[in-house]
């Protein structure tokens, strides 16, 4: 159990990213979902250890870790939003010399274990190639498998999926699903999509505050048979229904506006139609500041 | 080229500059050097030292732009360096360059604009430097300020600006841009100005031996950035007087200002080529190089990989050397990639081949390179090039995974925090020990060019193993420590810069002492007769200061290395006095050792023999005793019985003996002195026999007899003590004139080391600036009547020296060796004078022995190099000066040598010593005479200062030195022959050029030894002179002349001085006119010629050939001069002549101004016209006086 009590942060200005957070996760995939600038980032390198919190505390398995971030590193496997690597080593040489960092190692021997890595990031074909020479997605794989290496309690990554295509994705949700059956695993993140098919529950985190403590499933209820969907042709009209109605999503759809609004009371405006509410809608609904609580059920 | 997009880029990059702290640090730093500068410590060396004499400004154009060349070498170029070289890549770690490079912004308002902000901002640090030079110089409160400060002239600091402050700037910022720009390696771009310091420091600068052609001189000026070369040799070598200096304005050449501009342009050209090839690459190369970098991934790749748990993962806490070894392998491959260190590489062997191979020891001799010599004198450039080395690549190295981006994943792995620093040092180390193989390489390169000296790793690696090492370690774990404080590369090349130059301060104004001596600048001393036996403990404390010092600058670096981003607030509390407490007790353990090391040498330097309270009783000792004692008359020794025990693994030794004492005043004396030493112990005395208690003021020793001692009476004292000589430690290494070690053992009865001297020693308690005083103005006829001995006793006494010590060792004193006798373990020696003497030393070593007739070569028995060429000029010596002044009147003419802790020879009757540095580690040249010139000097002066002893007054050295002078020209011009005459003769004439003080030289009949330009007239223009006396009178005549001389002042108790050797030889000139008209000019007033000549050309003329030039005196004096039209070179590389040369002569008088057109006719094409071939006239700039045809 990762239990986060009363995590704050303040930077000089003064600036509050985190204001009080408080938080308890099991092991299993557990969710931070929030827009940029929330406090995601700020959260999980106070947890990492990588950033000391103005207060609070941060407590491992009734171990309290805070102080001490070094307790908290070797049970960890970390995968920041932003990280590089040296360029002129190759990425096995890379991986390698991560894993003798973090104390690594396997029956096989190194040589194995870092060629087993690469292949489950799908990253064999181009482990003797210099780090300065791999894309985006290659380097944020590279960056996974030395996330998931090792055996460690807590695995924290942050905005994962950025840079991947969907068969990478897909590739890697199966292996955060595999670790997750016995470890603390922290996935933050502002793509919705990742939480719906990864976590069990999530947490959403507007201005350094957590708002939601819930299940995918309990946010779609929050909201369900609320949601309403239709098409705003006129400009002017579109900007009256964004300025009145609680909008949880505007897209264009072949040329015309399609909006899917939150309307708790009055029922399904003209032109509109009830739709199953999606845990995008639950989401947004519950990142907006103006809607009551009593409103949400 | 928008002008708008370019100021905007200069506007923004010119705020951050003035913004940054390494900016405001090279302010602060340069604005405290002027201001100490002000007190006058770096000033030209010209003008009259003397009370009331003109010195020379430090307001002066050429004093600032002296200061300019210095500061602007030393400070600005690192400074500069670091912003301009790494503008682009801190662009590049921002990673703006994507965004910036994505708008119509052009590479050459890009590259231009920054540039524009970085010079803007440097050249306004220079105006500032200048300001507070002004002001500093102008303004400061200071003591010496009516002499030192002259009226405020803007164009003083405007015009060394522009001229020698603002063209290095831009070259260095062009370069150093261009290396970043191109390379994006900031290793690459510390090279240049570690390049440019060692290469200016170590050798463009003062770099200049006499072979040095005029043209390769001026290409080294033209090459050399910032300017001090062509300054120096063009305006400051040679004194033109202070006068000069002070009033006039530089007048720059055309070399300076073409050189200037080339540099600049050379800078522009490097930028606006790097500029061109980013221009082309920043939007991507067009190329298949940059395309085969990019990857491939295969067709196809299956989406379920094998389950996590197949691979067994365990992970845990690497161990603290294995996570070392780790981090230490993937820096070491960082740094194999790095390309400074293979640029460093061939510097550092440059400069040690060049350096050594050039180097210069005494007399201006060219040095020897044996392991241990080179070692020691490799030891400045090595630290101070791997200290800067190590401040970079730390700092890089600590800044790596942030510049990387990969701190955030590194920082967040279970390695131990000490594994990471350990693992990083050790990588850095191995840099340092590539620099030192690179170093051990070029010195194997210098002794394998030398093809004497056998190589011998043993020295390299006691020097560079024991003693430079810890320096690395020490720095190391320094910058280190500074770089997990400021968490900031920029700071930490900011602390370690101000170290640096805060050290270099100290050291140079001589207030550095062991315990703070981290990087032993200028500290040790080798000798291969024993390595650091003078300060060895201070040296090993030294030492392991450093060490522990280290490990705690460690242990501090540890404590702050920034793993995890502190919180401000947090910072905040730290400051609280209850957190600095627990964090001074956190490190306080790693600080106990090296804080008990620093105070325990602190407390043994404070108790050395240069430490404070020595100061306090030599100062004591002038204080009590000047007044009393100083002209007191004294009685004179007739007769020396001594017995001396020496111990030198101890280095102590006991004296026990007796003086007696002579009245020879005209009058009773009721007291006399004897000085003694504060190294002395247990000291007891007698008066003829009896006990005797002298008054003893603070070493000076006043008896008073029962009854006073009547003229031509005597009395016997005796004396015994123990003593030590060194006593304790010294302050900051160095060496020792006087020493007892297990290396060798040197005493001189010239100080009250081991016999007390009689009366009052007017050297001890003397402090430069506090008390020295102006030596007595005496009267032009202060001559006539008796004149006393300028050293040693006045007259000459009998002396018994018996000596025991250790069998393995011989010991010689003068006279001859009465009796040798081993007894267990002892060997007890006697020495015995076969003709009275006026002084006596005591040396001993163990050596070997070259026997010659009637002489001996004592010598530590590897330095066999110069033997046969030493024992040669021993031989000559005894044979034609005996021949030339007076029979050898003792039986055996010794010469002994001692270890390099002092670097000077003596002539001592019969007993001739010389430090291991002259002549027996004397490199010979082609036409070489080096060591036998030396030899010849030294045994020279058994009759020139010790047969004839020269008197107390003006002109009385040179009847030592340089009439020994003359004798080395007579002995190399017998033995050696005509080339080696006139190699000599150009040397010393060389020397005396340089060294010559122009406003405060004297007539030689003046010349007392008490101005810095005084030893070069007294050796060099006084030998010079005599063998122009010799041509004038003729040789039999002169020679005539002084052996009478040496036979009327040998015995008399009226001590000759200049006056009177030239009133004594001139009955002996068969032309007493012309003799006066030369005495007058050479020995009366301070007057030399200097030639040039002009508009040379030739024409056939029939069969034979003319050539014309005009000869301008440039000088004062008048001489007949002779010219020669020559065809080829007179001598070969060893000195014969050959067959090709051919010369035609005239001779010319030109007085001082005067210009005569000459045509010497030739039966030969002349190639050139040259003055004074055979080397019979002084002059000045001889280089310059010769005219191509």
């Amino acid at each position: 159990m990762l239990e986060l009590r009363n995590l704050q942060k303040v930077y000089p200005g003064p600036v509050a990213a985190l204001s009080g957070v408080s938080l308890e996760v099991p092991v299993g995939m557990f969710g931070l979902l929030g827009p940029n600038g929330a406090g995601k980032t700020t959260l999980m390198r106070i947890v990492a250890g990588l950033l000391e919190p103005t207060a609070g505390q941060v407590i491992l398995d009734g171990e309290d870790v805070t102080e001490a971030p070094q307790k908290i590193w070797s049970r960890l496997g970390y995968l920041p939003q932003e990280f590089g690597f040296y360029p002129h080593l190759t990425g096995e040489a890379m991986l390698r010399h991560l894993l003798e960092l973090k104390g690594v190692s396997s029956p096989q021997g190194m040589k194995k274990l870092v060629a087993g890595l690469l292949e489950r990031v799908n990253l064999g074909f181009a482990a003797k190639r210099k780090v300065k020479a791999y894309s985006g997605g290659m380097r944020q794989r590279l960056g996974l498998a030395q996330a998931i290496a090792g055996n460690p309690r807590l695995i924290i990554v942050d905005e994962p999926t950025a840079g991947l295509d969907p068969e990478e994705r897909f590739r890697f949700y199966r292996l955060l699903a595999e670790l997750a059956a016995e470890r603390i695993v922290i996935l933050s993140t502002h793509i919705v999509e990742d939480v719906s098919v990864l976590c069990s529950r999530f947490a959403v985190i507007r201005a350094g505050k957590v708002v939601a403590l819930i299940s995918p499933a309990q946010a779609r209820a929050l909201i369900a048979g609320r949601i309403y969907q239709g098409r705003v042709d006129n400009p002017s009209d579109l900007e009256e229904v964004l300025r009145t109605r609680w909008v949880t999503q505007s897209i264009l759809v072949e040329g015309r506006n399609q909006v899917r609004i939150f309307e708790p009371e009055t029922g399904a405006p003209a032109g509109f139609a009830a739709v199953e509410a999606t845990l995008e809608d639950a989401y947004f609904v519950l990142m907006r500041g103006d809607v009551p609580a009593e409103v949400l059920r | 080229m928008s002008l708008r997009r370019l100021s905007l880029v200069a506007r923004a990059d010119l705020a951050f500059h003035l913004r940054r702290p390494l900016t405001w640090i090279l302010v602060v730093i340069v604005v405290l050097s002027v201001w100490m500068l002000a007190s006058g410590f770096l000033r030209i060396q010209s003008g009259d030292s003397a009370v009331g004499g003109t010195k020379a400004w430090i307001t002066s154009e050429f004093a600032v732009a002296q200061v300019t060349c210095f500061l602007v070498a030393l400070l600005y170029s690192f400074f500069v360096a670091v912003a301009a070289g790494m503008a682009v890549i801190q662009d590049d770690e921002r990673k703006v360059g994507e965004i910036l490079h994505a708008t119509p912004l052009t590479a050459w308002e890009y590259v231009f604009g920054k540039v524009a902000g970085i010079l803007v901002c440097f050249l306004a640090v220079l105006v500032i430097h200048q300001l507070a030079a002004g002001i500093a110089n102008h303004l400061l409160p200071n003591d010496k300020a009516d002499e030192i400060r002259g009226p405020f002239s803007i164009a003083a600091y405007v015009i060394p600006t522009l001229a020698f402050g603002v063209p290095p700037i831009l070259f260095l910022t062009f370069t150093t841009f261009a290396v970043g720009l191109r390379f994006r390696k900031p290793i690459l771009v510390f090279v240049i100005p570690v390049a440019f310091l060692l290469g200016c420091a170590f050798f463009l600068w003062d770099w200049s031996p006499t072979w040095l052609s005029p043209k390769w001189n001026r290409v080294l000026m033209a090459i050399e950035p910032f300017g001090f070369r062509w300054l120096n040799e063009t305006h400051l070598k040679v004194d033109r007087g202070v006068e000069f200096y002070n009033k006039a304005s530089i007048p720059f050449d055309a070399l300076f200002v073409w050189s200037r501009a080339a540099i600049v342009a050379i800078g522009a050209a490097a930028l606006a080529a790097a500029t061109r090839h980013f221009a082309r690459t920043m939007r991507g190369t067009a190329g298949a190089k940059r395309a085969r970098g990019i990857v491939a991934p295969p067709a196809a790749a299956p989406v379920l990989t094998r389950p996590l748990r197949d691979l067994a993962m365990r992970s845990g806490v690497p161990a603290l050397l294995t996570g070392a070894r780790d981090v230490a392998r993937v820096e070491l491959r960082e740094l194999r990639n790095a390309p400074g260190l293979y640029l460093f590489v061939p510097l550092i062997l440059l400069q040690t081949i060049g350096a050594n191979w050039t180097d210069l020891g005494p007399f201006g001799t060219l040095l020897l390179a044996t392991p241990g010599t080179l070692a020691v004198r490799m030891m400045n450039t090595l630290t101070l090039l791997v200290c800067l080395l190590l401040l970079f690549y730390t700092a890089e190295s600590h800044q790596r995974e942030r510049s990387t981006g990969f701190a955030s994943i590194y920082d967040a792995t279970p390695v131990r925090t000490g594994s990471i620093l350990l693992g990083k040092s050790v990588a850095n180390a191995v840099l340092a020990v590539v620099i030192l193989v690179a170093c051990f390489l070029g010195c194997v390169v210098v002794m394998l060019f030398q093809g004497k000296v056998p190589i011998r790793i043993g020295p390299f690696a006691l020097v560079w193993g024991l003693l430079l090492f810890p320096t690395f370690l020490f720095w190391a774990g320094f910058v280190l420590a500074a770089a997990s404080i400021a968490r900031n590369r920029y700071a930490t090349y900011g602390i370690g810069l101000i170290a640096l130059i805060a050290t270099g301060w100290v050291q140079a104004k001589g207030k550095m002492n062991w315990v703070f001596n981290w990087n032993l600048w200028s500290a040790t001393t080798w000798t291969d007769m024993g390595p650091f036996e003078l300060s060895r403990r201070a040296l090993v404390m030294n030492r392991l200061f450093a060490v522990t010092a280290a490990v705690f600058f460690i242990a501090v670096a540890a404590r702050f290395y920034g793993r995890r981003e502190a919180d401000p607030i947090r910072i905040v509390h730290a400051f609280r006095p209850r957190a600095l407490w627990r964090t001074a007790l956190s490190l306080a353990p790693w600080a106990l050792v090296p804080t008990v090391l620093a105070s325990a040498l602190g407390v043994q330097v404070g108790r050395g023999y240069q430490s404070k309270a020595m100061e306090k009783k030599a100062h004591d000792y002038w204080k009590q005793n000047l007044a009393t004692w100083k002209d007191a008359p004294q009685p004179e020794i007739v007769d020396v019985v001594l017995d001396l025990k020496l111990d030198p693994e101890k280095s102590s030794f006991h004296s026990k003996g007796t003086f007696r004492l002579s009245n020879h005043n005209d009058r009773p004396l009721k007291r006399f002195a004897l000085t003694g030493s504060p190294f002395w112990s247990d000291v007891t005395w007698t008066l003829d026999g009896a006990e005797c208690k002298p008054e003893n003021r603070t070493g000076l020793y006043a008896f008073v007899p029962p009854a006073p001692i009547a003229p031509g009476d005597a009395v016997t004292v005796g004396f015994e003590f123990d003593g030590s000589v060194p006593k304790g430690t010294n302050k900051n290494g160095g060496g020792l004139e006087e020493f007892i070690l297990p290396a060798g053992v040197v005493l001189t009865s010239f100080s009250s080391t081991f016999v007390p001297i009689v009366g009052y020693d007017e050297t001890w308690g003397i402090e430069e600036d506090k008390n020295r005083y102006e030596p007595r103005v005496y009267p032009d006829d202060f001559y006539e009547g008796r004149t006393e001995a300028a050293f040693g006793s006045g007259s000459a006494f009998t002396a018994r020296v018996t000596i025991s010590g250790p069998e393995a060792y011989r010991y010689n004193s003068v006279g001859i060796l009465e009796s040798d006798k081993v007894e267990n373990g002892t060997r007890t020696v006697v020495w015995s004078t076969d003709r009275k003497v006026r002084f006596f030393n005591v040396v001993a070593g163990k050596w070997a022995v070259k026997q010659g007739d009637g002489t001996a070569v004592y010598y530590n028995p590897s330095h066999t190099y110069n033997i046969d060429d030493m024992a040669l000029a021993l031989q000559g010596a005894r044979t034609y000066y005996a021949q030339w002044f007076q029979p050898y009147p003792w039986k055996e003419l010794k010469l002994s040598q001692f270890p390099g802790l002092a670097t000077y020879a003596q002539g001592f009757p019969t007993n001739i010593t010389f430090s291991e540095s002259i002549g027996f580690l004397t490199r010979e040249e082609t036409t070489g005479n080096a060591a036998f010139s030396i030899t010849a000097h030294e045994a020279a002066h058994q009759w020139w200062g010790n047969m004839v002893l020269p008197g107390k007054g003006p002109g009385g050295n040179l009847i030592s030195e340089g009439m020994s002078h003359f004798s080395t020209i007579l002995l190399i011009d017998q033995v050696k022959g005509l080339s080696p005459r006139i190699e000599f003769c150009k040397r010393i004439e060389e020397r005396y050029g340089e060294f010559r003080q122009v406003d405060s030289e004297k007539a030689m009949v003046k010349i007392d030894g008490s101005k810095p330009g005084d030893t070069t007239v007294t050796y060099d223009k006084m030998g010079w002179v005599m063998w122009m006396l010799l041509q004038q009178m003729g040789r039999d005549e002169i020679l005539r002349g002084l052996h009478d001389f040496q036979t009327a002042y040998g015995e008399n108790p009226d001590h000759p001085v200049l006056q009177d050797l030239v009133a004594f030889l001139r009955p002996y000139a068969a032309d007493p006119v012309a003799y006066d008209a030369f005495v007058k000019q050479w020995f009366f007033e301070v007057a030399v010629p200097e030639y040039a000549l002009d508009k040379g050309a030739k024409a056939k003329d029939g069969a034979a050939w003319t050539a014309t030039a005009t000869v301008t005196n440039k000088g004062a004096a008048t001489m007949p001069l002779v010219l020669a039209a020559v065809k080829g070179e007179r001598f070969d590389d060893k000195g014969v002549a050959t067959k090709d040369y051919a010369d035609a002569r005239e001779t010319i008088t030109l007085a001082k101004g005067e210009t005569k057109t000459v045509t010497i006719r030739c039966s030969f094409e002349p190639e050139r016209i040259v003055v004074d071939p055979d080397a019979v006239v002084l002059q000045l700039n001889r280089k310059n006086a010769l005219v191509k045809l």
